[in-house]
């Protein structure tokens, strides 16, 4: 029991961190909001296929910003729907960068598109660290109320 | 990819939500496969009043309402009737526009409500979208409350209007649903919410269209 609420306690610090450093916000919130008995892996499924889609669509403008000339207007699709996905989990972060990279887009800054997908890169890789780390001390914690797991 | 269902899938349309009302059968249309999973969540989450089909893409999206020019048939009551279309706005080749001009310009589809989801607040996006008769716009991500209103974008205001499919929820039985069985007078302060609401909706709407920019 002592070891559970310890879990618990863990796991809601780690939210709060995720959420004081600005990778996540209050639509994360909503997300597992969502979840239920009947949906007990809604979360983890919902960012699973996040990190797969984006993954994708990170590739795909990798390859746009190769190519020559530079399709911007192709480039910023991507980054739209990027964006959105990034949006739609609370990844905030992620979505703060992908509004200055389209900034950058639309001005047909290459260099400063470049140093944006940097950091998106890099704003991907740690957030995807950290959520797997509270996805799966989520999985040892099991299913608890909402009130106890809340630590934003 | 995951589907709640899949186009061709058989429902229970017996289904019915809370309080005797009849499920609503939402279209959800959106290339991110993302914002459909948590789109179809939040529909099912919305006390069994809705039944959800999901689909990538415009193109199935007309085909799932009958609209395809190559497979073109007439409407069949076997068919997936469709109550409310809520359709991204921005998707590859066939964009939510396209679909909404393709859904009001026939006179099969025409009467089934269409909602607009966008992440961008644009007005003018907005103001096309309802001239071509988009019942409302939406921004994403999208919350709880949305989802709730979509109830009302099919429930007739004043006379029964032709809307949707013969899956309607009339007044008496939203009265009905909320424990006020054969009270005509709810049923009244019921319609009149239900209009104060969507006046109020629209002003919001407005108000948000002409701040944006």
């Amino acid at each position: 029991m002592e070891n559970a609420s310890g879990l618990q306690r863990q796991l809601a610090r780690m939210k709060k961190d995720l959420f004081d450093q600005g990778y996540l916000d209050e639509q994360f919130d909503q997300l597992e909001e969502l979840q239920d008995e009947s949906s007990p892996n809604f979360v983890e499924e919902v960012v699973t296929l996040f990190f797969r889609d984006s993954s994708r669509l990170m590739a795909n403008i990798d390859d746009a910003l190769q190519q020559c000339p530079r399709d911007f207007h192709r480039l910023d699709n991507f980054l739209h729907r990027l964006k959105g996905s990034a949006s739609s989990i609370g990844a905030a972060k992620m979505k703060n960068e992908c509004t200055s990279f389209r900034e950058f887009c639309s001005e047909g800054n290459l260099d400063g598109c470049l140093r944006s997908f940097q950091k998106v890169k890099n704003d991907h890789t740690i957030l995807r660290q950290k959520l797997e780390n509270y996805l799966q001390l989520l999985r040892q914690v099991g299913p608890v109320d909402k009130a106890s797991r809340s630590g934003s | 990819m995951e589907e709640v269902k899949e186009e061709g899938e058989e429902m229970d349309v017996n289904d019915c939500g809370g309080g005797g009302l009849e499920v609503v059968r939402v279209l959800v249309v959106d290339d991110s496969p993302v914002d459909r999973k948590i789109v179809e969540m939040l529909l099912r989450r919305s006390e069994g009043i809705f039944d959800v089909v999901s689909v990538d893409s415009g193109k199935k999206a007309m085909e799932v309402l009958g609209l395809n020019e190559i497979e073109a048939k007439p409407p069949n009551h076997d068919d997936q009737k469709i109550d409310i279309v809520l359709t991204d706005y921005c998707m590859p080749e066939m964009t939510g526009l396209d679909l909404l001009k393709a859904v009001k310009a026939n006179s099969s589809s025409r009467s089934i409500p269409v909602v607009m989801m966008s992440s961008e607040n644009d007005s003018e996006r907005i103001s096309s979208c309802r001239a071509i008769g988009a019942e409302d716009f939406i921004l994403k991500p999208l919350q709880v409350k949305d989802v709730q209103r979509l109830r009302t974008y099919t429930v007739p205001i004043g006379p029964m209007s032709k809307r949707g499919s013969k899956r309607k929820l009339p007044m008496a039985l939203i009265a009905e649903s909320n424990g006020a069985e054969a009270r005509p007078l709810l049923a009244k302060v019921a319609a009149f919410g239900s209009a104060v609401f969507l006046t109020l909706n629209f002003w919001r709407s407005s108000v948000m269209s002409s701040s944006c920019n």
